[in-house]
Order: structure tokens, then sequence, then C-alpha cells
């Protein structure tokens, strides 16, 4: 059996401990290594509960403010995690009152349901000679040596992603732009195993897709 | 015989073990996500690894999933802004010996 795809792990953190000590400490440089590893779990996961980046950008600096004045009443009865993002969702819920209702993780949306991730056109039908083989096979891309993507490619990637269902968005960035395992998101989002896959399947595929229109049609 | 399991894509696992001795593109393509997590059942697993060997078509799917997943990760090394002036404000403040 083929491993999970190589997805790069999420930058290494320092321990529990030691971020304890050096937010207390007022450790500006721990800190920042620490803003910088978490700020964009924490606006992807703002962003699933209010209306805009710019908000949710608010939300994750107010959580930041919330977390520094706010250490020394950390108990340690939960990981320093679980209490980070605790405030972050309740400044996320309050900024949404005033907006949107966030839509729960464990509900389905219709966006997230069935629907095929290839256009059944592609596929021979029933009275074809391999019904269910491709019909319109993909292409190769590009020669496994060279870069990946061009800029351009990128930044079609990047809009496609904003553009993804939000739970679709949520879960293919936490999973595959910022590298948190599938454990992680589960336990952040309060999602199922299977919900969190197909979350990230519909994801991953309608991007595939979307590249493929776009290289195809560029014929890079 | 089925298979025990939690649901797959909203289907019973049961779904999943397919009643005739090939998987096809079609179907694999559904389930290429759940291959690499490697919760699919045995027979399914079995099935998909001899389509992956006789048909480059999916093997050049499989390279375009990795493909996207692998740019996506690159969009992640951008740099996060700069921590906001009020929390830096409160940071030094605390190393300085206030609240």
């Amino acid at each position: 059996m083929q491993p999970e795809p190589a997805v790069a792990p999420a930058r290494t953190a320092p321990s529990e401990e030691q971020t304890l000590a050096a937010l207390r400490a007022g450790d500006e440089g721990a800190f920042r290594d620490l803003f910088a590893h978490s700020y964009p779990m924490m606006k992807r996961v703002a962003r699933t509960y209010v209306a805009s980046d710019a908000v949710a950008e608010e939300v994750v600096q107010e959580t930041w403010l919330a977390i520094v004045m706010g250490i020394d009443r950390f108990e340690g009865r939960s990981t320093l995690g679980t209490w980070m993002f605790s405030i972050l969702t309740n400044q996320a819920k309050t900024h949404s009152g005033r907006e949107k209702r966030a839509l729960p993780f464990s509900c389905a949306a219709p966006s997230d349901t069935e629907e095929p991730v290839v256009h059944p056109d592609r596929f021979q039908k029933d009275d074809d000679a391999w019904p269910g083989h491709w019909a319109t096979p993909p292409r190769p891309w590009q020669k496994p040596e060279r870069r990946l993507l061009s800029l351009e490619a990128r930044d079609h990637l990047k809009a496609a992603l904003a553009k993804l269902p939000d739970r679709q968005r949520t879960i293919v960035g936490l999973r595959d732009v910022e590298g948190h395992s599938a454990e992680e998101v589960c336990d952040l989002l309060g999602l199922s195993q299977e919900n969190q896959r197909v979350l990230l399947h519909r994801g991953r595929s309608r991007l595939r897709a979307v590249l493929e229109e776009y290289l195809d049609d560029g014929d890079v | 015989m089925h298979n025990s399991g939690p649901p797959i894509n909203g289907h019973p696992v049961s779904e999943f073990d397919l009643p005739v001795d090939e998987v096809t593109c079609q179907q694999f393509v559904e389930l290429v996500t759940e291959y690499f997590g490697g919760v699919l059942p045995a027979r399914t697993t079995s099935q998909i690894e001899e389509h992956l060997v006789m048909c480059d078509w999916c093997v050049t799917y499989v390279e375009q999933i990795h493909a996207t997943i692998a740019s996506l990760r690159e969009l992640g090394d951008e740099r996060p802004p700069e921590p906001p002036d009020a929390v830096l404000a409160a940071l030094r403040a605390r190393k300085a010996g206030g609240t």
C-alpha cells in the first residue's frame, strides 16, 4: 500500500513548558517564533467564524493580546494549545455574533456532499468498451524534476483555494498548506476522521481539477 | 462477507468491497484520499494497487494530486505578519515587571 502523499510536517515548536516560561517572562524572541508558528492556523480557524480575512486577523490579534495579558491565569488543566484555542474561539464567536453564524463542522453543508470529483463525461459509459475507465484521461503536467508550478500557476491555485467552500478551504489549509496532521485537525475542530477525510478529498480534488484546467489551457 | 468499520465518504464500508475483480478509474478517483489514508478494506486496497500497476492514466492522476498537495505546501511558506504593537507592548511590560 502506498503511504499518504508526503506532506511536510508542521514547523517544529518548542515544548509547552518552554513556551509557557517564555510567555510569562516576556521573552520576545520566543514569542515571535510562537506567533509565526501559530498564526496561519489561528487565522484559518478564526476565518471559519467570521466573514472576512480582515476580521479574522483582528480576531487573532485580540486573541494574542488576551493570551499575553492572561498567561498567568493559565493553570495547566488543559494543554497550552487548547487554552489558547479556547480564547481564539471565544473571540471569534464574539465577532461572529455581529456577523454571520458559524456553521458547525459536524453538520454537512450542501457543497460538501455527493458530487463526483471528476466529471462523469471523462469516463467511458456502460455501453463503451471499458466502462468506468478514462475516456478523456489526465495528461502529465510536467517532468518531475522541474519546479512544480510557475508563480502564475501558484497564484491561480491560491485564488482557487480562497474560493473553496468554507469547510473544504479550512481543512485543505490546515492539512496541506500548513502541514497539520489529521489527528491535530480533528482535535482542533471537533471533527471525526471520516468527516475530515471527506472535506480534504473534495477540496484537494477540486483544486486538482482547477489546476488541470489552467495548465491544459496554457498547455504548459 | 462484509467488512466492518466506520463509513467512508458517507457510504457504508461494505460498499467499498467491490463486487468485481477490478476497480475502475472512475471508482479510483473517488477513493484516492481514503487509499492514501490507509482506511480502505484490504481487498479494495489490493484491487487499487493492481489497477495502478496497469493504468498509467490513474498513475498520472495520482501524480497530479501529489503535485497539487506539494504546491499547496509552498503556499504555506508565506511569512505571517508582524505581531501587533499592542501585543508586543504587553509582552515588554511583562518583561519589565509590569502586569
